[in-house]
């Protein structure tokens, strides 16, 4: 009853709907949508060996696709997020799940100090962890060699590893705010339900994984949508530990893009890299929508 | 009693190993600390914790740098940046919530496609429109991009909680004669306090700790945000890690202390939205 009059809404004059749209919008069309239109017209276009901008049409598109280091890069996106998404689930939700049900003074303390990374400044973690790597002084080295491992370099010196001694960065810096979310999703969990299970005889892993997950899922489902948007705009951590490299090793779409644009100053090539990303994040958006609706929040929110 | 002697032992060995994790994740945090308390000849030594500790890195790299200058310019962008996104992000969600503005799903649709582009691809243009306005090396040429950026997520959120709130709290308001602009203010806003707080805290976050659109858009060392710093002193202070973590400390402090104040009215935002379903 309360939902059906929700959606029929309050009827004012048009004027005052877009008047309460209007800065929102301002601030979109003019640092999200123009940006965005712009580096669309930029793909169309080339720089000649003169430096002339010149119509190039659907060129720098096959230029793009067929360049081998295109693909090193989309492989990367995809051990970057089938990594860190599940892992941070995975941790995040049982942290969240013991502290939730198994703290009681400490569950405060518990929260926050396992979200601290995800206030503290990517500038800041990267320069941190570069020093842990560092061979020599590093105390990854020194950990290590208790299991008998010798680091000679820094792993994201070796473009075998390089990856995913970024992702374990990420994992460490994420992994609180998906516990955050679990949180908010366990508290919001009634507890007539919780009970019930109990009393069926539900109860440790049994409960936890009959009961409390399937009921998890609106937050599962925005902390994949939030881990696909975060995969596709990891750039600072790689800019600042490795650029992308060694030889292409770690690079993501914004240190090819940047690197493309800014340093080797091919704006097309650039360009259409970007709007290559913006069409994938296009897909992923419409297929999100499609299969788990439009949602963001960590709880059900519709009681039905 | 044997049931509550299970209990306590289990409770225990939930928290050490709670414990256990807790001090893995730390590592880092202690590690920047400890390189920061560390005498020169000392720096270098591949130990999370050294002994003993000095505290003349802190008071070197706050007498020969601008820190307070630099902290200034942090606060003024993020504050600006945080009033913005809520007013703008809470007026167009009160439009599609309440007075159900057309077209939202592709809004929607449009707002996430957007919220995954990665900012390198929009860095050129935002760049170049900057130095069209002259907004290069100002507060504002920072504000308004930051602000455009955070409104999509911020918008989500609270178009969300407008949504679950009672519809017959806006009708009723109608009826007593008030206008859409004293719905919103009246009605709106406090029904949704909680998640404007939860809003305002991440957008603050956010803010402070962007680094990348700073680096390009603010090249004179008069305008410097905190996240730019580490970079450039990382070569000045190659010599002497101490000096260079005792900036990082500095510079991650504020946030850390910032998010234990407020972190309880940040969780009660993200959880209070369902309460009602």
């Amino acid at each position: 009853m309360m939902t059906k009059s929700a959606r029929r809404g309050l009827r004012f004059g048009k004027p005052a709907l877009y008047l309460f749209a209007l800065p929102a919008t301002l601030l979109f069309v003019v640092f999200i949508a123009y940006p965005i239109l712009w580096v669309a017209g930029q793909s169309l276009f080339t720089r000649t060996a003169e430096g002339q901008m010149v119509f190039a049409g659907f060129a720098n598109y096959g230029a793009v696709l067929s360049d081998p280091a295109f693909w090193i890069v989309v492989r990367n996106m995809v051990i970057w997020g089938l990594i860190t998404i599940p892992v941070q689930m995975v941790i995040g939700g049982l942290l969240a799940y013991f502290i939730e049900r198994h703290t009681y003074r400490l569950r405060s303390f518990f929260r926050t100090m396992f979200f601290l990374p995800v206030v503290t400044s990517v500038s800041v973690i990267s320069l941190v962890w570069v020093q842990i790597y560092a061979p020599y002084y590093g105390i990854a080295q020194e950990y290590l060699k208790l299991f008998g491992i010798t680091m000679s370099f820094s792993p994201i010196g070796d473009p075998a590893t390089a990856i995913y001694a970024l992702i374990l960065v990420n994992i460490w810096q994420w992994t609180g705010f998906s516990m955050l979310m679990y949180i908010a999703g366990i508290a919001n969990l009634p507890s007539e339900v919780l009970d019930a299970a109990r009393i069926d005889g539900a109860r440790g892993f049994r409960l936890a994984y009959d009961v409390v997950v399937p009921m998890l899922a609106p937050a599962t489902k925005s902390l994949l949508l939030l881990g696909i948007i975060g995969t596709l705009q990891t750039f600072p951590i790689v800019h600042l530990m490795t650029g992308g490299g060694p030889n292409r090793a770690s690079e993501v779409f914004g240190t090819y893009i940047f690197k493309q644009s800014f340093v080797l100053g091919d704006t097309g090539s650039g360009a259409t890299l970007s709007v290559i990303v913006l069409l994938v994040a296009l897909v992923l958006s419409l297929v999100q929508i499609v299969f788990f609706g439009a949602q963001l929040s960590p709880a059900k929110r519709k009681p039905e | 009693m044997t049931g509550y002697a299970r209990a306590r032992i289990r409770s225990l060995v939930i928290h050490a190993v709670l414990f256990a994790v807790l001090a893995l994740w730390m590592i880092p945090q202690v590690y920047m600390l400890s390189i920061g308390l560390r005498a020169p000849a000392q720096a270098f030594d591949a130990a999370l914790i050294t002994w003993p500790v000095t505290f003349d890195n802190f008071i070197t790299v706050i007498r020969d740098n601008p820190l307070a200058r630099i902290f200034l310019n942090s606060m003024i962008v993020t504050v600006a940046t945080v009033a913005i996104v809520v007013a703008a992000s809470s007026l167009i969600a009160f439009a599609c919530a309440v007075l159900r503005l057309k077209g939202s799903l592709v809004l929607y649709a449009t707002l996430l496609t957007t919220l995954m582009v990665p900012l390198a691809s929009l860095v050129l243009p935002l760049a170049i429109l900057l130095k069209t306005f002259g907004w290069v090396n100002t507060y504002i040429g920072l504000i308004l991009p930051y602000a455009a950026l955070g409104v999509p997520f911020a918008m989500v959120v609270l178009k969300a909680f407008m949504e679950d709130s009672p519809a017959e709290l806006f009708e009723a308001a109608r009826v007593d004669g008030c206008n859409a602009w004293q719905i919103y203010w009246h009605v709106a806003l406090p029904l949704v306090r909680p998640a404007l707080v939860f809003v305002a805290i991440w957008q603050f976050i956010v803010t402070w700790n962007e680094f990348f659109l700073a680096l390009i858009i603010l090249t004179e060392s008069e305008m410097k945000t905190l996240t730019i710093i580490p970079m450039q002193y990382s070569g000045l202070y190659m010599a002497n890690p101490g000096a260079l973590f005792a900036v990082l400390t500095l510079i991650a402090l504020p946030l850390i202390l910032l998010y234990v104040v407020v972190q309880r009215a940040f969780v009660r935002g993200l959880t209070a939205g369902a309460v009602k379903g």
